[in-house]
């Protein structure tokens, strides 16, 4: 049964607890809302709001007294400071020691390489040096690492087994007494080409005694075709010294004299890239920082695959290999060369080339030079003397000297074979059974000898050479086949000598004692030659070599050089002298006399080299790991290469209308796309009927019908970097390339495009500019007409204040940077603007003034003590002006030298984690007739219409730009961190705290220019113990899950600014009473590296420093300024001085 | 009013003297008694239902993967995600967000509709609740595993130590975990404040020395006693106050995330309300997923009738409408705004490499809940269960194509690409895993609609109070 129901609908109570109740009244419901009156209660708790906080705040406190440390001891350890202080070396103070980093073609590069506690931690330029100037390039800054690499060979070896180096003397000494009767008939010494006087000197000594014996010099990419063409012309092999300060005008024939590759590269690019630097603010102008836009050189650029010279050209013709020679005819031609005709075969748009061309070189005389590149046949150098000499430039532009490397005495020239024909006659001697002993030192025939050779196979061939000895740094391919192995010294720990491409002699000193004790180079030489004494004795004329130290022996050297001069003083202190400076004193090489340029060989058919039919490839060296030799250097095969922005590997590259022919594209991954990842087809390639399976990269302004394919990769054993898990990274060109392919290949089958894809670890492969025009860029004419063209944002103009807010405004200022009558341009300037915009500032001023203030934004300069801390502290900045970056990338290198940035892997780069501080951005486009327009990844250029831009590929330009923090004064990454891991500093720097961080990575999302890096696993290698010994001890090595960034090298700020407080007395105080830190004296990684001198750091509160000055320039302009950021870091807008009479498109 | 102290356990369905409840939210003919043994007996007494065991074998299967994937990721770090420059925020951000929007429903349930006198809410606010709490903690585990370093994830809180270590307070990440933190614990309070009836309920009807024990603890005593139930009621009360502005306030401070952010298209005001319907609209979708199962598995129709379905599918279209506006709004803002990085930014959503993401996202989000306006299909438990999956994927998309932007932001030369690896996938399968093994277990040990407002619920005339005490029967 159910309950009764009451009136209301509600079941009647079965008991009741009073009458009330059961009469259900209005008074009783009353009553039962109230019977618990309002809330009185509460406040008779026993425990009271007071006496709860108070025994929460009580426990609290207690917990923390738990996590005092102070309770604990600090460490365990007990350190103890060294009982005596060994000379000279203070802790934590560096030293730099002056050395010379041997280089392609054993060309020097002197160095000053920075020492801490006694291990060499980075290179640095030597500003005494004549190619370096104070700058280093890619493979001297990264040389430090290895001398730590962990896969350096560590022993010597007998058959891969560990043995001494008095067993492997003893094996030398066993075959040289076999061959005392041969006269040495069986010996065979091949090396690369060497400039130093010790070690030749020590090689000759060795050929001296064994009258048979023959000296083989091999490196891959040589400089035989200049020598050839210089023997030739000149009936001397002279070497050329350019001497591009004076350049106006330059042609570049298949040459990137402004890369790595070229060793002079350091000093070449300095001088050329001065006269590219525009500057229109009167005290730069009066420093001779740069010229104004009027005076701009000009570089015409006819090269096949894209390179930092044709990056940064004017006018850049795409032109197959082998068509440069007729090019080069043409123009010789043109020009009224005797005995040169033009030939007819040229492409239409290389013919429309050679009059503006023809008459600008002319019009320049004295002022205007040619340079040819090493892979092009001796006819092409040849030509380009000849035009030299008739523009003037002989003696003007372009000097001759003797040539660097020690030319071998009478008795022994005839039998030093050099090059691909040395290697063939001795693979040739091999086979026949009569070589008995072969010595390589620090050559890698094996790797790299010419394909057809089969040198290798020859090498291995069932002990035909009884004694094959390898010396080098690691146990490579060459070791391998080897039955004895010398484990060598690096550069930076032992003694010897080396000439660099002048001939200036520099005295290499170690940094550190022999790390695994191997030998140096003139010790393994002296060792020869004085065994050699042992069995064939010692005849007149003869130098006796007792000891085989070789300080000993660079010094005995040295000191003949010396009696023969006529030098004052003692040797010893000259010795010193030279050592410390890094440059023995009038050791150029003694300038050459040339006649007038013969040109007779040019009809020699072997001169021209063979011809070329049908598809063509290309060889050249790797501009990372050049021959192959840096392949175990994880900092070079990380770095992006300059134009294509590859890691890791090596592609045959193609122009996009070869990749269509072929069937190749290019497709990006989901995982990093086109930050990191690239998919690649491979095709094989045939050359000869010699194979290889290549991923084909495409990269638009590569010549059509071409492809270029770099050597040095493909290493089947050199260690962890070269061949990572065993397997060779890369594709081996060498493969490929014959004797008679040592630069061009003709007839090369290139199959249709397999349907194997391979990976390719590509960063920024993403190549327009989408109209956000990050790089800002107009040409000479352009620049004339619109000054403040850089100053136009592509979203809005708010930049255009903030800029000029970081450069001092006050009237006096701008009449001290521009001269006594005031800006030329002066600001806010109110001409048209052409381009997309065409609002006027007037119309952006209201804008403008309203984005600033509407900002969540503390306002940078804090106060600090009550200052505006913009006037009371310095103000670091730093100004990069891409008008002179050639994107060789030495910054990057420098930076990750300088602040221990790890090295994370080819897997890990495809996946977008490299870790680079510093990266270089680089662009396509195709510049419009207007002012920054930009037909490629434009607004306005469809995605189709893009396409058939990049197919005609003639007219694409490139465009470097440095990209790292940009120490934002209003910085995106500091609001959003939850822990207050990234601060700002009083001096403006963004600062990183990364024991703080504990990796949300917000601040890399709100970062717009992505520069900061995430250490998404652990990158750093704590666990090998002499990779440990590279890292700089000012810079924290950061932990896996912590954020990094450029710190504008944060640690040279504060040395700098300890040793200005430490001088307090003696310096001038700048406006704020402080001690002045001279602006130059804070000089970061990346801007000491940067050969071209693009970068310019320095206190902006400084009215003296370079980086306002910079500033100050009407092209000067912020990256994404208009996002509110205020970048402390500015760019100078890109300035072309481009040929008006060239044709349209070119 | 007292709880049922009886052990005698009736037939299960309502005894057929009653008419239908006038507003169709208890179906049958229930009193007093047959409603708390129809829910009691569930933890009490029944056997456990196979469709239980598969659900909970589902749940901790994809829990042990989770943990195994967490295992792994605090030895090697978050690399093995597919994260990278510039897409450093990837799944962990997209699944935090997801929960945390999922987890919105529970108390927008038991607070917002108690507010609002929507009787509906009371045998779907006890799961939902629970629901709640899962999601939340499914949610709260991502943004900590996803930190680089997860050991110092108390350095975000304001912990008073000694080394100086304090939150930057700038940070809306900072806002998140005093959101996320605060919408958990008051979330946690609430629903266990709303239990304690029926745990007493429990303990007193249990069937085991155990369970008597067990309930009786959490119980904490309750008597039933005119006192408890003031205090109960008035708790109760106060607590659904609390947590109302926190439905919206957890929501909104999650979307200042993206909002304070500069990344093109992040940076808009359109945000907050955006994300909180978003959140709505995913809750909604995920009490469909489990009140549809629920009702099945435990012939639970007379609860959770066609008039919750009804009623839910409801909220979803009006949200998901709300949502959709959203879209259209950041479209109409990007393009008006004339920046050229919003514009090129939003025709990179729509028509770059992710495209098909977005489009899915509006498939999902805009086009399929349209079927809604069918009241039929608001009733059909399979076409709504088909709905509701949709605006899950749909909404587990929206925050996927709004973490993707990083791909393509201001400075083309760092443009990428993210993939998710198998880790990721096995994080999110993982973090289902967590969520399903709660929830099964929750179902298994707790009454999973509340006894005790379903009594409240009851007509007067079946010993109800018609409606909630808290409520309707309030001053």
């Amino acid at each position: 049964m159910p309950p009764e129901l009451d009136s209301t609908g509600r079941p009647e109570p079965e008991m009741w607890q009073s009458v009330e109740q059961w009469l259900d009244s209005d008074r009783f419901r009353e009553l039962m809302r109230d019977e618990f009156p309002e809330d009185a209660a509460e406040w008779l708790d026993p425990i009271s709001r007071r006496k709860f906080l108070t025994l929460m705040g009580a426990s609290a406190a207690l917990a923390g007294a738990g996590c005092n440390p102070s309770v604990r001891p600090a460490s365990p350890r007990t350190v103890v400071p060294y009982v005596q202080q060994p000379e000279q070396i203070v802790p934590n103070v560096p030293l730099f020691f002056a050395t010379a980093m041997p280089q392609a073609g054993g060309v020097g590069l002197g160095v000053l390489v920075r020492s801490h506690e006694g291990r060499p931690t980075k290179v640095e330029g030597n500003p005494g040096h004549p190619a370096s100037l104070g700058a280093a390039n890619i493979y001297a800054l990264g040389s430090v690492l290895g001398v730590y690499d962990p896969d350096r060979s560590k022993e010597c070896l007998n058959r891969n087994v560990g043995t001494s180096i008095d067993r492997v003397l003893d094996a030398l000494r066993d075959e040289l007494g076999q061959q005392r009767d041969k006269q040495g008939a069986g010996i065979r010494v091949v090396t690369g080409p060497t400039t130093s006087p010790t070690f030749a000197g020590l090689v000759a000594e060795f050929l001296g005694r064994f009258k048979q014996a023959k000296w083989v010099k091999y490196e891959p990419f040589g400089t035989a075709n200049a020598s050839r063409a210089a023997a030739a012309g000149f009936g001397q092999p002279v070497n050329a010294v350019y001497h591009f300060d004076k350049v106006k005008v330059a042609l570049a024939l298949d040459s990137d004299f402004l890369a790595a590759s070229n060793p002079a590269d350091v000093r070449y690019a300095r001088q050329f890239m001065a006269n590219r630097k525009v500057r229109e603010v009167e005290a730069s102008l009066n420093l001779k920082d740069g010229v104004g836009a009027k005076a701009l050189n000009r570089l015409y650029a006819v090269e096949s695959m894209p390179t930092s010279t044709g990056g940064v050209a004017d006018h850049r013709l795409p032109l197959k290999p082998s068509q440069v020679e007729a090019f080069a005819r043409a123009l010789a031609a043109k020009l009224g060369v005797a005995g040169v005709t033009a030939p007819t075969n040229l492409p239409d748009l290389a013919k429309q080339w050679i009059d503006p061309l023809a008459a600008d070189l002319t019009a320049n005389k004295g002022t205007a030079v040619v340079v040819v590149g090493d892979t092009q046949p001796p006819a092409v150098h040849l030509l380009a003397h000849a035009i030299n000499e008739k523009l003037g430039a002989i003696g003007q532009t372009v000097t001759f000297t003797e040539p660097v490397e020690p030319q071998p005495a009478e008795a022994v020239a005839g039998r030093v074979k050099a090059g691909a024909a040395g290697l063939a006659e001795l693979t040739a001697e091999m086979k026949a059974g009569q070589v008995d002993l072969v010595l390589f030192v620090e050559v890698n025939p094996a790797f790299d000898a010419p394909a057809e050779l089969e040198f290798a196979q020859a090498l291995s061939a069932a002990d035909k050479v009884r004694t094959r000895i390898h010396y080098g740094l690691y146990q490579d391919e060459t070791a391998a086949l080897c039955n004895w192995h010398i484990n060598a010294a690096h550069y930076l720990e032992t003694w010897g000598d080396v000439r660099t491409f002048d001939g200036t002699a520099t005295i290499q000193q170690p940094l550190i004692a022999p790390l695994y004790g191997g030998k140096a180079p003139v010790e393994l030489a002296a060792e020869l030659v004085r065994v050699a004494s042992g069995i064939m004795g010692t005849a007149a004329g003869q130098s006796e070599v007792n000891q085989t130290e070789a300080l000993e022996l660079v010094k005995a050297t040295w000191r003949k050089v010396y009696d023969a001069g006529s030098k004052s003083g003692e040797f010893d202190g000259w010795w010193q002298q030279a050592i410390k400076n890094g440059v023995v004193p009038d050791s150029a090489a003694k300038p050459a006399t040339v006649g007038a340029v013969k040109l007779d060989a040019l009809s020699d058919k072997a001169f021209t080299g063979p011809e070329i039919k049908g598809l063509e490839i290309q060889f050249r060296p790797d501009p990372t790991v050049y021959d192959g030799r840096f392949a175990n250097n994880g900092w070079l095969q990380e770095l992006p290469k300059p134009i294509t922005k590859l890691t890791w590997d090596n592609a045959a590259i193609v122009s996009p209308k070869m990749a269509a022919a072929l069937g190749c594209g290019i497709s990006y991954p989901w995982t990093g796309g086109e930050n990191g990842n690239t998919e690649a087809d491979t095709v094989e390639l045939k050359l000869d009927g010699r194979t290889l399976t290549a991923a084909v990269l495409i990269v638009p302004g590569h010549a059509d019908d071409c492809v270029t394919l770099h050597g040095g990769y493909g290493r089947e054993r050199s260690g962890r970097s070269g061949t990572p898990d065993g397997k060779p990274a890369g594709f081996n060109a060498y493969k490929l390339r014959a004797s008679d392919s040592q630069s061009i290949g003709g007839d090369l089958t290139a199959s249709q495009a397999t349907g194997t894809k391979y990976q390719l670890a590509c960063t920024n492969s993403y190549a327009f500019m989408e109209s956000r025009r990050p790089v800002r860029h107009a040409t000479a004419e352009q620049f004339a007409k619109h000054h403040d063209f850089a100053q136009l944002p592509p979203a809005s103009a708010a930049e255009y204040k903030d800029i000029r807010a970081l450069t001092p405004g006050t009237q006096e200022d701008w009449e001290r940077l521009y001269g006594p009558d005031g800006p030329k341009y002066p600001y806010p300037h109110d001409d048209h603007h052409g381009g997309e915009k065409k609002d006027d500032h007037a119309h952006h001023g209201p804008h403008d003034s309203r984005i600033i203030p509407l900002s969540l934004y503390p306002d940078y300069p804090q106060q600090v003590k009550g200052q505006e801390a913009n006037k009371s502290y310095r103000r670091w900045g730093m100004a990069v002006d891409l008008g002179a970056c050639t994107g060789c990338s030495a910054c990057v290198i420098a930076c990750v030298s300088e602040n221990n940035t790890p090295v994370v892997g080819k897997n890990q780069v495809s996946r977008g984690r490299a870790m680079h501080w510093l990266r270089i951005d680089r662009y396509f486009s195709i510049p419009g007739t207007e002012v920054m327009s930009d037909e490629l990844g434009g607004r306005q250029t469809r995605w189709s219409g893009r396409e058939e831009q990049v197919q005609r590929s003639a007219a694409i330009r490139t465009h470097f730009q440095p990209m790292m923090c940009v120490h934002c004064e209003k910085a995106p990454c500091e609001v959003v961190c939850p822990v207050g891991a990234t601060v700002h500093s009083a001096d403006g720097l963004n600062d990183m705290v990364y024991n703080r961080c504990v990796g949300t990575r917000y601040c890399s999302n709100n970062c717009p220019y992505k520069v900061r890096r995430f250490n998404f696993l652990q990158f750093t290698d704590y666990s090998t113990g002499s990779l440990k010994l590279v890292n700089n001890p000012e810079v924290t090595v950061r932990q896996r899950g912590v954020m990094e960034k450029c710190t504008y090298c944060v640690q040279r700020i504060r040395n700098a600014e300890i040793e200005a407080e430490r001088e307090f007395q003696t310096r001038p105080k700048d406006a704020n009473g402080r001690p002045k830190i001279f602006d130059g004296e804070v000089v970061t990684a990346c801007q000491a590296a940067c050969p071209t001198g693009a970068i310019a750091f320095g206190d902006v509160n400084d009215p003296q420093s370079q980086v306002l000055r910079w500033k100050a320039e009407p092209h000067s302009y912020g990256v994404l300024a208009e996002q509110n950021t205020m970048p402390r870091t500015s760019w100078l807008a890109q300035i072309r001085n481009p040929n008006p009479a060239m044709p349209k498109g070119a | 009013m007292a709880t049922v102290t009886e052990t005698t356990h009736g037939p299960h369905e309502g005894n057929g003297q009653y008419p239908p409840h006038p507003e169709g939210v208890i179906g049958g003919s229930h009193d007093l008694r047959t409603l708390g043994d129809k829910i009691a007996t569930v933890v009490t007494e029944d056997e456990t239902p196979r469709g239980w065991w598969i659900w909970f074998a589902l749940g901790f299967g994809l829990l042990n993967g989770l943990g195994i994937a967490l295992l792994y990721l605090f030895y090697a770090g978050v690399g093995i995600w597919g994260i990278n420059q510039p897409v450093a925020w990837g799944f962990a951000i997209v699944n935090f967000v997801w929960w945390i929007g999922i987890g919105h429903a529970g108390t927008l349930i038991s607070a917002i509709l108690l507010l609002m006198h929507q009787k509906w809410r009371t045998s779907i606010n006890r799961f939902a609740e629970a629901m709640t709490l899962f999601a939340v903690a499914c949610a709260g585990m991502f943004p900590l595993i996803h930190m680089g370093r997860p050991w110092l994830f108390y350095w975000l809180y304001p912990v008073p130590v000694n080394f100086g270590m304090w939150p930057q307070f700038r940070s809306p990440l900072t806002w998140d975990v005093f959101a996320v933190t605060t919408y958990f614990t008051v979330s946690l309070v609430f629903w266990y404040v709303g239990l304690i009836p029926d745990l007493a309920a429990l303990r007193d009807v249990g069937r085991t020395r155990l369970q008597r024990t067990v309930y009786g603890i959490f119980a904490l005593g309750w008597r039933g006693s005119a006192w408890h139930w003031r205090r109960y009621e008035k708790l109760y009360l106060c607590l659904a106050g609390l947590g109302t502005p926190l439905v919206f306030s957890v929501h909104t401070v999650v979307s200042f995330d993206f909002a304070v952010a500069i990344v093109p298209l992040w940076h808009a005001t359109i945000f907050p309300p955006f994300f909180v319907a978003g959140a709505i609209f995913s809750g909604f979708a995920m009490v469909i997923w489990l009140a549809i199962p629920l009702r099945r598995i435990y012939k639970m129709h007379d609860f959770i009738t066609d008039k919750h379905l009804d009623a839910s599918a409801k909220v979803m279209l009006g949200t998901g409408m709300l949502v959709c506006y959203g879209y259209f709004c950041e479209l109409w803002m990007a393009i008006y705004s004339h920046s050229i990085y919003e514009v090129q930014t939003s025709m990179e959503r729509m028509f770059g490499p992710y495209g098909w993401s977005y489009w899915a996202l509006l498939t999902c989000n805009l086009v399929i809940p349209q079927l809604l306006w069918i009241p039929r299909l608001r009733v059909n438990e399979f076409a709504l269960f088909a709905i509701a999956t949709f605006v899950q994927i749909g909404m587990w998309f929206e925050r996927y194509v709004i973490v993707i932007t990083l791909t393509r932001d201001q400075l083309p030369s760092s443009w990428g690409r993210y993939a998710p690896t198998a880790w990721d996938w096995l994080t999110l399968a993982g973090s289902f895993g967590l969520f399903l093994t709660a929830f099964t277990l929750f179902v298994r040990f707790l009454p999973m609609i509340s006894i005790t407002e379903m009594r409240e619920l009851l007509p007067a005339r079946q010993g109800g109070r018609d409606g909630h005490s808290v409520m309707e029967n309030a001053k």
